[in-house]
């Protein structure tokens, strides 16, 4: 036979699991556990039991209430959560977010990161030169003759005071060298400009990125690893490279670099990106001149040097048809690249 | 330059991959031409008749003779026509080059038996207006390839340093170097024994140092007149054009050789003609029919009167080859690249001579080429040359030898070729190996001589051939000049050697950064600062217009700009971002928030430092949202929003400048960095205001801090009390959080403005409504409600006293 209290819970978490809302159950809570429920007034009848009673009523008691209040919490948590799921239902979950202005950079600056920190896994070092110079470190300091085509004022600009604007970021070959004596390695991002009329794959002003590794024993093996792991970063494992002679004059051997890939726009074509070369013993010499030493003796050091256009790069890589568009900064362009 | 493959091939032997081979070889192709007809059953017809088409307006019906015997009918929709032309008829069973195969048929019920074609139905070029009307000579019947033989046009870039390839034989040399294959006829031998005598100091040269020999042959009763059909698909091939034989043969032997000549009419000659520097001012009459006004660095050929050539560069009008032309003077001389280049472009005169003399000829092929055309005038123009010629000056001597270390190659390189193989190349580029000196040739040991001298001679002998092996003396070829040192002999050896057979290597070096990285670094930040603030990077041109609307005052100019657009060195970066504004603008764009990050050079002598600009226009929200319900315009407050995510802690000040409705200074600390405001609606044509602000960003980058430190975290809570209040209109914002903060009271957390109203009511009472929210913290303990409150009151007391503020409770 069971005892009262044990008729009593069970009465209770009948009522409660029926209890078809929260005022019913609510109701239930007053009946059983409020100040005068049936619960509770035993609390009072237990004064009334023999020594021996009272630690096993009191027992089943707080088991009986225990019991009560958690049926009683559980229901209140079934209402709540269900009254909660609900009143979100009716929410039209297709509305569109709220809107998160991103800003983005600019494709250039993009390739440039890209490029820079690829050079950077390879331990180049950055270098910076100004874009205003003196014909001495942008032709005579890189054995361009005082007769050179590239110096006239047809296809350079030049200012009033008779510098210039640099034709190439090789300038800053030039001033590492003449800061420093080697090892040299070092790559130098930077403006460059050209008196060339403005078309769609030509700008007055260009972005290259210089580099030049001068150390003991370095070689076109050397410079072929170098640029060959670049492209590969830079447009994936499965691009091919070739490295074409060419001329210029502060290189020899000098080396154009192409690059073909089937991601890339053009496809199955050669593209050229690069132009390298191992540094000719003539710009060593004009260096150590200008340094007063022998810092780069011609014989003890050897080097390669590359100037990477990154517009082409960014209008390859971007599948970018027209390099106008990198200066004309339309947000439809830009956001493209956000 | 053009090269015909054909013309190549009367010198040597073309491999099949020849495009890849000298572009690999540093020789670039740029494009390859296939020329000519290579299709068969096309021949050479002469129209007999022809009358309109019964049923098409815009056909005829000819009758056209083949050779055959039998005239043929041909349907023709071309006008260009009339009877008695000779046209190429595709004969049944033709298949043309696009594709079409002819078949007897009828066009509009009348029989056609085949078709008469134009250029572009032929191959040839793009011309499709009509047929191509066949020279009055060509033979009725004939093959049409034998009219139009195949041929392959090369368009090569020569790099400037490479002026012996500008010919044919010249190619063909470099091919022959490269493949191995020898160079076959002996068209660029002077013939042996047969040479002209030449009478030396006969040409008097002033300016030896422009021009270092001058050679002139008479030729006597030349036949002038067109030149024979092979000289003229020749030149015209590689598309010169045909004037007459004199004039073309000069042109061919420039082509074939690389040598330049030129014919004067010797009888408007006025006696013996000498090389001199114009004088200042001097007139010339051009072969190109203009005037030039020399100066006193330009080389000229003249006669006793007059000038009659520009020295390398062109011809004079007056003394040029005519139809009435009976005897010429033919010139071949060596210019120095320098003159020729400075006089080309001081005049903007370049010329075919030019380009190959600014370049360098081979001092050995100019008598070669002088005597060719000779030999070409005898038997085209039926010429009786002189027996001398009449010279000035010297030749100069063959480069200076070169030595060449094979360990040194190796090293640049990076690979290892053996010194035999290096010999192999260089032999094949016409260098020629030089004996060291002080060694007797290796075969002088013969037989006979004591077995033990003979073991010792030998251990000698392969000591001096190891030390040959190390290094040798190279003798360059006339045409070489542009080998000069050993690196230059080490590029013909990777040229012919092939780059690809070098493999890369993964050399690398640890390197200390520099303040170039750390200041990337910090570009790389402060843009990223500003795209997290939701603004969009702009690159514009560092070169502005002439006049450019605002922010452009005294920029330093360029001495010779080629665009309007491109003028100027950009003192600032607005004017550039301005410019981005109305294009966007104009593209309809509602909203624009950009900054550019870079190069600006300060006037007056275009000092370089790195400006960071900010542009804010339009509305706050690119998009209206459906939960706002109102979209306001960007104003100053964003704009010290987005550079407070630059650099916190900037202060602003009233400034005034032109360009600038609204302007204020930029401060950090106790430095100006730059400038802000609100654009003149006169420097703008955008409509709606205009925000700009411009930094200096070195002197930020001074400021910048490597690495953040680290501040406790607070572990007693805060207390917050409002204060509302309202003031005169014309107390500041700064002001009222001065009053606040001074004196300072330690609780005294921060301020926050949260609540500002200066409409309706207060407007017109010239008062403004606002409230701050206050935060105080001890930092050791909590507070309590009291301490608070006591200095909460405080700071509400001398808001009162110092402002007039009217507190609201």
């Amino acid at each position: 036979m069971s005892h009262p209290l044990e008729q009593l819970r069970d009465d209770a978490l009948r009522e409660i699991d029926s209890a078809p809302n929260e005022q019913a159950l609510e109701a239930a809570r007053v009946k059983f556990l409020g100040k005068s429920g049936s619960i509770s007034s035993w609390g009072e009848q237990m004064k009334s039991l023999s020594k021996e009673e009272k630690p096993i009523v009191g027992k089943l008691l707080n088991e009986v209430r225990t019991a009560v209040t958690n049926a009683i919490d559980a229901r209140g948590e079934t209402f709540r959560s269900q009254k909660e799921t609900e009143s979100l239902a009716k929410i039209d979950i297709s509305l569109p977010g709220t809107p998160n202005e991103r800003g983005s950079l600019h494709p250039l600056t993009q390739m440039l990161d890209r490029s820079i920190a690829i050079f950077r896994r390879m331990g180049f070092a950055l270098a910076d030169g100004p874009d205003v110079e003196d014909e001495w470190h942008c032709f005579d300091a890189l054995n361009t003759p005082p007769d050179h085509p590239a110096r006239n004022e047809a296809d350079t600009f030049y200012l009033p005071d008779g510098r210039l604007l640099r034709t190439h970021t090789s300038t800053v070959q030039i001033r590492t060298m003449t800061a420093a004596p080697p090892p040299i390695r070092v790559i130098a991002p930077g403006a460059a400009y050209r008196r060339d009329e403005v078309d769609a794959t030509h700008g007055a002003q260009f972005h290259q990125i210089e580099g030049l590794y001068v150390d003991r024993n370095v070689s076109v093996a050397d410079l072929k690893g170098t640029m060959e792991y670049l492209m590969h970063e830079l447009f994936g494992a499965e691009t091919q490279v070739r490295f074409r002679p060419h001329y210029f004059p502060f290189t020899e051997p000098s080396l154009e670099i192409d690059v073909k890939s089937k991601a890339l726009k053009g496809g199955e074509q050669w593209i050229e990106v690069c132009g390298s070369g191992m540094v000719h013993p003539a710009v060593f010499e004009q260096v150590n001149k200008a340094r007063g030493d022998d810092a780069y003796d011609p014989n003890e050091w050897t080097g390669f040097a590359f100037g990477l256009g990154m517009d082409r790069l960014a209008m390859i890589l971007f599948g970018v048809p027209d390099i106008r568009l990198f200066a004309q900064n339309d947000l439809r362009f830009l956001r493209q690249f956000a | 330059m053009k090269f015909s493959v054909n013309w190549l091939r009367e010198f040597v032997d073309l491999p099949d991959d020849i495009a890849d081979l000298l572009t690999m070889a540093g020789v670039e192709i740029e494009r390859i031409e296939e020329r000519g007809a290579k299709i068969d059953n096309v021949v050479v017809a002469q129209i007999t008749a022809s009358s309109q088409h019964p049923n098409a307006d815009r056909l005829s019906v000819c009758e056209v003779d083949d050779g055959s015997g039998t005239k043929r009918q041909i349907v023709c929709g071309a006008k260009n026509y009339k009877v008695g032309d000779k046209v190429p008829l595709a004969l049944p069973g033709a298949k043309l080059p696009n594709g079409l195969e002819i078949k007897k048929s009828k066009l509009r019920g009348v029989e056609s038996e085949g078709m008469l074609c134009s250029p572009i139905e032929l191959g040839f070029g793009e011309d499709a207006s009509g047929l191509l009307i066949l020279s009055p000579d060509a033979k009725i019947g004939a093959p049409i390839v034998d009219l139009f033989p195949a041929d392959t046009i090369l368009d090569v870039e020569i790099t400037p340093n490479r002026g012996d390839l500008l010919s044919h034989y010249g190619l063909a040399r470099e091919i022959s170097a490269l493949t191995g294959k020898k160079i076959v006829g002996q068209a660029h031998r002077l013939p042996a024994g047969d040479a002209p005598a030449l009478q030396k100091k006969a040409i008097k040269i002033a300016a030896p140092n422009e021009c270092p020999f001058f050679s002139a042959r008479k030729i006597d009763n030349v036949k002038i007149g067109p030149s024979p059909a092979w000289l003229r698909a020749k030149i015209e091939s590689v598309g010169i054009r045909s004037i007459n034989n004199i004039v073309d043969i000069s042109n061919f032997v420039m082509l074939e050789f690389g040598q330049p000549t030129h014919a004067f009419d010797a009888d408007k000659l006025k006696g013996a003609l000498n090389v001199r520097m114009a004088r200042d001012g001097e007139k010339f009459l051009a072969l190109d029919g203009k005037t030039y006004s020399l100066k006193s660095n330009n080389l000229v050929i003249a006669d006793q009167e007059r000038v009659v050539g520009i020295g390398g560069v062109m011809g004079g009008e007056e003394t040029g080859v005519t139809e009435s032309t009976t005897n010429v003077i033919l010139e071949a001389a060596y210019f120095l690249p320098a003159s020729v280049r400075r006089t080309a472009r001081n005049l903007n005169l370049p010329s075919d001579a030019s380009y190959r003399f600014e370049r360098g000829v081979d001092p050995g092929m100019v008598l070669r080429a002088s005597e060719r055309a000779t030999e070409l005038m005898r038997e085209i123009a039926n010429a009786k040359p002189a027996k001398e010629i009449q010279t000035g000056g010297e030749l100069p001597a063959n480069p200076p030898d070169v030595s060449f270390d094979y360990e040194k190659s190796d090293k640049l390189l990076g690979v290892t070729i053996e010194p035999k193989r290096v010999d192999e190349i260089l032999i094949r580029f016409g260098l020629t190996k030089r004996k060291l000196d002080g060694l007797k040739p290796s075969s002088s040991t013969g037989e006979g001589r004591l077995k033990k001298e003979g073991r010792r001679l030998k251990a000698v002998e392969s000591n001096e051939r190891e030390s040959i092996e190390r290094s040798a003396r190279w003798g360059v070829p006339s045409h070489r000049r542009d080998l000069q040192r050993d690196v230059d002999l080490i590029e013909e050896v990777v040229r012919a050697y092939g780059v690809g057979n070098i493999s890369g290597s993964d050399r690398s070096r640890f390197t200390p950064s520099s303040d170039a990285d750390r200041e990337y670094n910090w570009e790389a930040q402060l843009r990223s600062r500003l795209v997290a603030a939701g603004l969009l990077e702009a690159r514009t041109s560092k070169l502005i217009p002439r006049n450019a609307p605002a922010f452009s005052d005294n920029a330093v100019t360029l001495k010779n700009p080629l665009s309007e657009d491109h003028v100027a060195l950009r003192p600032s970066l607005i004017s550039g971002l301005l410019d981005v504004l109305e294009r966007n603008v104009r593209a309809g764009a509602e909203k624009l928030s950009i900054f550019e990050l870079g190069r600006a050079f300060i006037p007056p002598d275009a000092k370089e430092e790195r400006h960071l600009a900010i542009l804010l226009w339009g509305n706050a929200s690119a998009q209206s949202d459906w939960r706002t319900q109102t979209n306001r315009r960007l104003d100053l407050f964003d704009l010290k929003g987005a550079l407070d995510a630059v650099v916190p802690q900037l202060s602003f000040r009233k400034w005034s400048y032109p360009d600038l409705a609204l302007a204020v200074e930029v401060w950090s600390g106790d430095r100006k960095i730059g400038f802000g405001g609100q654009v003149a609606s006169t420097r703008s044509t955008t409509t709606g205001p205009v925000f700009v602000a411009e930094l200096h960003a070195d002197l930020l980058l001074d400021a910048h801090e490597v690495a953040k430190k680290f501040r406790e975290l607070d572990r007693f809570p805060s207390v917050t009390r409002d204060v509302a209040m309202i003031v005169p209109e014309k107390v500041s914002h700064e002001e009222i959080v001065r009053v606040i903060e001074n004196p300072k009271t330690p609780l005294l957390e921060s301020v926050a403005l949260f609540d500002l109203f200066s409409g309706g009511e207060f407007a017109s009472a010239e008062k403004k409504s606002l409230a701050y929210r206050l935060t105080y913290r001890e930092r050791s303990r909590t507070l309590t409600h009291e301490e608070v409150n006591a200095a909460h009151a405080k700071i509400r007391e001398r808001l009162r006293e110092q402002l007039g503020a009217e507190l609201r409770e």
